[in-house]
């Protein structure tokens, strides 16, 4: 593993639109594989639902039942405007990074070095691992965060109640207030992938461990990439929650 | 010369380790003693002290990206 150049992406091809060339790194198309496993469970889980639940829809329900009480317990009032965008970023960021259990996977470089085959030689350097350990997609979800955070301060106080509420204790606090939009990207942005980027650099370095701390690599994988995991995406959620009251209300 | 002044920085920045350490143990202690005091309240109190565990930890979070984007400069 080279520690240097982890925080950079690895761009797979790109994308022309309109004389624009979009770079394709491997974690955005590793998040497109979290997000068509996530719409084939629901294609799968949401079909024909009834009244009186019976088999799977009792677990769906319960899912669907513990995010609403989140967001409910954090949101108040207006829960239900909120619920299903928190809901679909919970579910995404769980899954997304769960999916960092996979990068201990040989790559296709790795195998070539392993077997001498040929045909591994000239398959893309597509390196599985979460997609969260990118600092491109944390950014993308806590500014879609912030900017819901700003609309819905417009949408639920008008333009007026939410000018208003920059001059709120005092109207020293005015910059402080505007810096916040920029400080909130940054934690909760930086939070998620630090947390996930420190998990993958401590796993590959304990798979290239010698044989004496290899016997903990199973526990430090499960820890970083289903607890912390877990409770990252939980922190993102809930924060984001905070953030969506206080402008509200 | 020169990167071994990066390496030693690499080492400092890691220092705010230090701080979220401390700030941790206070917590988790201040934990510990609320429920032995309210075990009722177990469940409420540990996911607060998650919730601040984890924004206490940022602070170690930000010094160790730091870090890993001084690592490319040795």
């Amino acid at each position: 593993m080279d520690a240097g150049n982890v925080m950079k992406p690895n761009d797979l091809f790109s994308i022309n639109i309109f004389g624009l060339s979009i770079p394709v790194s491997d974690s955005i198309v590793m998040m497109w594989i979290v997000m068509a496993v996530l719409i084939i469970l629901s294609l799968i889980f949401v079909r024909n639902l009834k009244t009186i639940p019976v088999g799977k829809q009792n677990a769906v329900e319960l899912v669907v039942d513990t995010i609403n009480n989140i967001i409910k317990g954090s949101i108040g009032h207006h829960w239900k405007s909120f619920a299903p965008y928190f809901g679909t970023i919970l579910l995404f960021l769980v899954f997304a990074n769960i999916s960092g259990l996979f990068s201990l996977l040989p790559t296709a470089e790795e195998l070539y070095k392993l077997t001498g085959n040929e045909f591994f030689e000239n398959l893309p350097q597509f390196a599985i691992a979460a997609p969260t350990k990118d600092l491109n997609i944390t950014l993308g979800m806590a500014l879609m965060s912030v900017v819901l955070v700003l609309f819905a301060g417009i949408r639920f106080k008008g333009v007026k109640g939410w000018l208003h509420g920059f001059l709120e204790p005092s109207p020293v606090m005015v910059p402080f207030h505007i810096l916040d939009y920029g400080t909130r990207t940054l934690s909760l942005s930086l939070r998620l992938f630090g947390n996930m980027l420190a998990g993958y650099i401590i796993v590959e370095m304990l798979y290239e461990a010698t044989i004496f701390i290899k016997p903990i690599l199973p526990l430090a994988s499960f820890f970083f990439d289903v607890f912390d995991a877990i409770l990252q995406a939980y922190i993102f959620v809930f924060l984001s929650t905070i953030y969506i009251k206080e402008a509200i209300e | 010369m020169g990167n071994g002044l990066v390496a030693i920085g690499i080492g400092l920045v890691m220092l705010a380790a230090l701080g979220a350490g401390i700030g941790l143990a206070n917590a988790v202690s201040k934990t510990a003693e609320s429920v032995s005091r309210n075990p009722e309240a177990s469940g409420k109190i540990l996911s607060t002290t998650l919730i601040f565990a984890t924004m206490s930890e940022v602070t170690a979070i930000f010094a160790f990206v730091i870090a890993v984007m001084l690592v490319s400069k040795v």
